[in-house]
């Protein structure tokens, strides 16, 4: 009976490209003004929906000509970086308690008949495929606690299998900057054993698979898919052993801990621009707070109450979150411009910014809130954008996005073209 | 009602030659070969709803007539009654659709332990608690997280299982001496006093301030005041802190105790963490004043939340406590310490859970503070002890389990390794064979971690953890060959469906070994593992009849569901059967459901389950779940019931006083609770679970982006009138009329299933300013799809009772599916029938559902 780790040893998942060591050295040093700059995604998934009623601008004010609602005012001084793009939706989407699950997906949950749940490859993760060669992590996903509402997971591999997730600022730093203190062969010879435990249990598991019927060969593929995950990330883990992580210029430090909400997602933003500061990462993928957030705002309502909103408490309290999540995102895009990269151009340049959700507001699943930012792109800023058609794709603008950034792509999820109207 | 038999076609889903008359009519114009607007086509959409894609062509159809967008609005539009009558069978079929789509032809995939399983399956193994937070919970709201092909398996799963694993063995094995015991008190007064001191004293000083620069006639700025309106208020404020602390010094309780504020914080005790984990004793000395109100008096103790104290407590228990300042009652709160677990329990006044509760401050000031002028005077508390470890043996069982029979002392080595880790792997298998190359590859593990210098009592943890994240502890593995020839497993694996609408029932079925009887046994009614005497009858082949000798399977059902242990089946099944994350869905507000919080809502919840329990125990017939005499209720159900004479935490049988609107699921607090969004009723969410739950007619889902009621949130408006909003269209009103006048008939429940008189309902700002209130009669005339009619909670449960046998079937094909993994699809239509008549002469008792399907050749094959 065919194993099956070597299908995946075949598969596309497996063949990781590790950088020649030279050419990191090259990326800080002098040929690096010549060579294009890298290109950076970063998907903030705000959480539940928004306030209808004062987030979205007036829809006979497109292209140029358009004001600022409410929600979005905080955003005044960077309006001419920001586009706004309406009337896009996820054709599949019927769950609204789960607002982060298929946004950067649009998968059919119950595309595959007899199986409760079913995703595909999320966005962020096609761009990882990419640009993750190059860097020590090919992307990262980060998210508040897990008591938070208003999420689900939200990047997904090729498998269609979550991503991990990095669950607080503190270790996300630890992640990323600090440096192990152990020698390194100690820690080569632990990476050796975290090996060596993975081929116990594959030698069993390959026991196991024996005489099963296909379908549940099918399942345990999963478990040998797992442990071959964790196999390439060892041996990139291995490769990059050596090269001392790059230090944030600046004055990122070690973040403390309990930050409430609010703070919690200041310092993450801060830490996703030095992660690409120093080039840890160019895929970033932010599921804010939503509870922690309305907490330090001062407004004792949960978020999934917030979010059956009517006139009254719970509405104040999703337009004050609104104008929060707001000034938090301007706050962003000035940390990203005052990055300067060595050609002279700012990390903003060349970072593609998408701050939304799934779920328009209350319970609704059309018409997703859409901002986009960042020149990475090279998508049209300063626009307010209403698709002809309400039931545009979504998966239109993730597929812009893609081909913007340089991702070679026809096509993704149910998209049925690019969106002509963000293309400069 | 008869039990109606199999019929012999397969089921599907159909639309009806009429129908196509419909859309030639109203779609086609524009829809069709020649003029596919959209890309849309529907002259050549087939009428049978038998594939993925006939499906979604079909559901489109159903959106856009919902949502009113086609046809458009300069073309003809379909008369009322005629699209009516269309989405209502379009909307049928499509749920017979998907459930046609979903079988899977009794196949069963092998499937992981869920969460739930997960933690009771090592709890059996290593006698610990696991914290399974990181793992995915593997409830979906829609199908079982018994369902394999549900349940995923990713990466960092495998490391949380590593991880886990390790955690519990390191919880698991003790190497310290038997701990002796300690205990230590603290005075209540002792900090709080110093505190009240500190602020009177500023309060005073303050007043004093301000007071100077009264008489002074000098401007405010001079004594450092902003203006005149803050040194007249800060005097004014400050003055009644003087009288209210230096009154409140003056009483004597607080000289040997302290009063405890009800907000926000809990008195706290800390178990230092230089004591050894085990069982211990919280032990508190106090009693109510007089000035609590009348109402029964409870106390929570719990730990610090996820949102840290004040504003949320985990909640472990609760005590009604009839002690008085004069005459304090010592209560006893048993804890479990683990090594990493909380030390640090708080006890308080019972309240609303949560920092939504800051609102109701005023609401609990009236019940604590005769007036401005007096401190909170609710519970009162001399002192606050623990004591412990409680030892029953040394060393604790868990590390029995694991090394007992080690003498770590005499130095061991490989072959204890051996010895230890063979043994180990056999229990976490679950009887399934453990292999020498397997253990060797084990030991290499502990022979590594022994050279790098771990004492043996280490060393061996790290194979023992990999045994936690292998394959064959964490799957239930049924092989269909042993050895597993190539061509068997071709047979079965091809005549597996691949697609949708294979004929079921074509696959070989092999039976179950003994062993993985055993396992699906105990997963299905314990939720965990098999115990030694399962694994025992299964080995000795004891299950099935010999001969004369009589097969011990039914008997050890009776024996299993007679256990403690099934209780996580019972949570584990009604938890997702009725589908009660409902209840966690939303907060209550506290302002207008006082007594709903966290303690009532838990146990609600268990009202739930215990009466499930209760019912199989006793063999009542089914129905006594629509409809009883009784409640099994605790103190705390019993009071928000307004029961008297019930004491104590358990759970026990209680005749309903004359009159009153209790007994079975409609009646239950819980029930009711999941049909409100945690302000108001909403006969819909009610009405929509009647029909699923009770009757078993399932309403078609509803529609995605359909206006919300919550639009209506401003305008003060009965629930009534309220729900004919969705009888404004004919697209709504099609399922409308079916769901909402079930839900109308318990509207003298409100949102937390108190039983009112008139309907209430306001408008309100921050801080509970109430902005608008309204008081309304209730109608609560109602009906059934049936054309029955009837008025009120009792009428509606008398009707819905003489639906037993629909919820007899409901309750099967549900149970059938938790027990097999696999979605209860047509092709069960010949099992379902057969166990609804094996149970019908036992009036659908749920131990004779379940022993009928335990005895079915399905849930014994593979």
């Amino acid at each position: 009976m065919p194993l099956p780790r070597r299908r995946f040893l075949q598969g596309a998942g497996s063949s990781i490209a590790l950088p020649a060591l030279a050419s990191l050295g090259a990326v800080r040093g002098a040929v690096a003004a010549e060579t294009p700059r890298p290109k950076r995604m970063v998907f903030i998934a705000i959480g539940w929906g928004v306030t209808e009623e004062t987030w979205y601008p007036d829809k006979t004010k497109t292209g140029l000509d358009w004001t600022l609602p409410e929600g979005l005012q905080p955003l005044a001084r960077h309006k001419q970086s920001i586009t706004v793009v309406q009337n896009v939706f996820h054709k599949h989407s019927s769950d609204a308690h789960n607002p982060s699950m298929f946004w950067l997906t649009g998968a059919d949950r119950y595309g595959v008949p007899g199986k409760s749940f079913n995703n595909t490859i999320s966005v962020d993760q096609v761009a990882a495929e990419q640009f993750g060669r190059d860097t020590r992590f090919a992307s990262l996903s980060l998210c508040s606690a897990s008591a938070e509402s208003g999420h689900g997971q939200m990047q997904w591999n090729r498998q269609g299998k979550p991503q991990p997730s990095i669950e607080n600022p503190v270790a996300a730093y630890h992640k990323l900057f600090s440096d192990e203190k152990t020698p390194l062969e100690v820690r080569q010879r632990e990476l050796e054993r975290q090996k060596s435990v993975l081929d116990v249990v594959l030698e069993e598991a390959r026991f196991v698979s024996r005489g099963l019927s296909r379908d549940d060969t099918d399942k345990l593929d999963e478990y040998f898919e797992s442990i071959r995950e964790i196999e390439t990330r060892l041996a990139k883990e291995k490769q990059w052993l050596a090269v001392p992580k790059s230090q944030p210029q600046g004055l990122m430090k070690e973040p403390a801990a309990g930050a409430d909400g609010r703070n919690e997602i200041r310092i993450t933003n801060d830490l996703m621009v030095a992660a690409f500061q120093a080039d840890a990462t160019r895929v970033i993928g932010y599921r804010m707070p939503v509870d922690s957030l309305l907490r330090s705002l001062g407004k004792p309502v949960g978020g999934h109450n917030m979010s059956h909103y009517g006139p009254g408490p719970r509405m104040e309290a999703s337009q004050a979150r609104d104008r929060a999540i707001s000034e938090l995102l301007a706050g962003f895009i000035d940390r990203l411009q005052a990055v300067k990269e060595p050609d002279g151009s700012s990390l903003f340049d060349h970072t593609s910014v998408v701050l939304g959700s799934n779920v328009r507001s209350q319970h609704y699943l059309d018409n997703c809130p859409t901002l986009l930012t960042g020149g990475g792109a090279g998508i049209k800023l300063g626009r307010h954008i209403v698709m002809p058609d309400p039931k545009t794709p979504l998966c239109n603008v993730w597929l812009t996005l893609l081909k913007g950034v340089g991702i070679n792509v026809d096509s993704f999820g149910d998209s049925t073209g690019t969106v002509a109207e963000l293309i400069a | 009602m008869a039990v109606e038999a199999a019929e012999s076609t397969p089921a599907r889903a159909r639309m009806e030659p009429v129908h196509r008359e419909f859309l030639a009519a109203h779609c086609t114009k524009c829809h069709d070969a020649d003029e596919s607007n959209g890309g849309v086509r529907l002259d050549d959409l087939p009428l049978e709803i038998g594939d993925v894609k006939a499906a979604e062509r079909w559901a489109k159809v159903l959106a856009v007539l919902n949502s009113g967008e086609m046809p458009p609005k300069d073309e003809p539009r379909p008369a009322d009654e005629a699209k009516r009558a269309f989405l209502e069978v379009l909307s049928k079929q499509m749920v017979v659709a998907r459930k046609v789509l979903a079988d899977s032809g009794g196949v069963i995939t092998m499937r992981r332990l869920n969460r739930r399983e997960y933690v009771n399956t090592i709890r059996e193994l290593l006698d610990v608690e696991v914290n399974p937070t990181d793992l995915p919970a593997d409830e979906d709201g829609s199908t079982f997280d018994t369902i394999g092909t549900g349940l995923f398996f990713s990466s960092d799963q495998f490391e949380h299982y590593l991880r886990l694993g390790r955690a519990a063995l390191d919880e698991a094995i003790v190497i310290a001496d038997r701990p002796s015991k300690q205990s230590q008190r603290r005075e209540a007064e002792e900090n709080e006093n110093k505190e009240l001191r500190k602020d009177y004293d500023e309060a005073f000083a303050s007043m004093n301030k301000a007071t100077a620069w009264r008489v002074s006639g000098k401007p405010p700025t001079e004594f450092g005041w902003v203006d005149e309106t803050e040194a007249r208020t800060i005097e004014r404020r400050d003055r009644d802190a003087v009288i209210r602390i230096g009154n409140h010094l003056k009483d004597p309780a607080t000289l040997s105790g302290k009063f405890l504020q009800p907000l926000p914080w809990p008195d706290v005790n800390v178990i230092p963490h230089t004591v050894a984990p085990g069982r211990y004793i919280l032990r508190a000395k106090l009693g109510y004043t007089d000035e609590r109100s009348a109402e029964r008096r409870f106390i929570e103790y719990g730990v610090q939340g996820d949102q840290g104290w004040p504003t949320e407590m985990k909640l472990l228990g609760h005590r009604e406590i009839d002690g008085t300042v004069e005459k304090p009652e010592i209560v006893e709160l048993p804890v479990t310490i683990t090594r990493k677990g909380h030390r640090t329990f708080g006890i308080r006044d019972r309240q609303h859970n949560g920092w939504e509760a800051a609102e109701t401050q005023h609401y609990w000031s009236k019940k604590y503070r005769k007036d401005k002028l007096s401190m909170w005077r609710g519970l009162w508390i001399d002192w606050v002890e623990w004591e412990g470890p409680f030892i029953d043996q040394w060393p604790p069982a868990s590390h029995e389990r694991v090394l007992g029979g080690v003498d770590l002392k005499a130095n061991p080595g490989d072959e204890q390794a051996r010895q230890v880790i063979t043994r180990f792997a056999e229990r976490a298998f679950r009887g399934r064979a453990v292999r020498p190359e397997y253990v060797t590859g084990l030991l290499a593990q502990y022979a590594d971690r022994r050279q790098a210098g771990e004492p043996f009592h280490e060393a061996i943890k790290t194979p023992l953890a990999i045994v936690l994240a292998s394959p064959a502890f964490l799957y239930i593995v049924e092989p269909v060959e042993r050895t597993a020839p190539q061509a068997s497993v071709t047979t079965v694996a091809s005549s597996t469906p691949s697609g949708p609408l294979q004929p079921a029932g074509s696959a070989r079925r092999v039976p179950l070994t003994d062993v993985e009887l055993a396992n699906r046994l105990s997963y299905f009614l314990w939720a965990g593992p098999p115990d030694d005497r399962l694994l025992s009858v299964a080995a000795a082949g004891q299950f099935r009849d010999h001969g004369k000798e009589k097969g011990k399977l039914a008997e050890e059902v009776d024996r299993m569901l007679d256990d403690d242990r099934v209780m996580r089946f019972v949570s584990g099944f009604m938890h997702q059967w009725l589908h009660m994350v409902r209840l966690d869905f939303f907060q209550f507000n506290p302002r207008l459901y006082p007594k709903f919080d966290a303690t009532a809502k838990a146990a609600a919840r268990r009202e739930v389950y215990e009466t499930f329990r209760h019912v199989m125990d006793q063999e009542l017939p089914l129905g006594t779940l629509l409809k009883a005499d009784f409640v099994v209720v605790n103190d705390i159900l019993a009071d928000y019931y307004d029961i008297p004479g019930v004491k104590g935490g358990s759970f026990r049988r209680v005749p309903v006083p004359q009159g009153m609107p209790r007994g079975g699921f409609l009646g239950m607090a819980a029930i009711l609770a999941m049909g409100s969004d945690g302000e108001r009723s909403s006969p819909v969410e009610r009405g929509a679970w009647v029909l699923r739950k009770l009757l078993h007619d399932p309403p078609p889902p509803a529609p995605a982006n359909v206006p919300q009621l919550s639009r209506f949130a401003a305008t003060l408006m009965p629930a009534r009138e309220l729900m004919t909003a969705h009888q404004e269209q004919p697209q709504c009103a099609q399922c409308h009329r079916r769901i909402d006048p079930i839900g109308y008939a318990l509207q003298h429940f409100d949102a937390a299933g108190n039983w009112r008189d008139e309907e209430y309902v306001d408008t309100y700002t921050h801080y509970s300013i109430i902005t608008k209130k309204a008081t309304f009669p209730i109608d609560a005339r109602g009906e059934l799809p049936d054309g029955s009619t009837f008025t009120g909670f009792e009428g509606l449960r008398d009707a819905v009772t003489r639906h037993e046998a629909d919820f007899a079937r409901g309750l099967v094909e549900h149970l059938v599916e938790y027990a097999l993994g696999r979605p209860c699809g047509f092709s069960d239509e010949e099992l379902v029938v057969s166990i609804l008549e094996k149970a019908k002469g036992k009036q659908y008792t749920p131990r004779a559902i379940i022993q009928a399907i335990v005895a079915s050749q399905e849930f014994q094959s593979k």
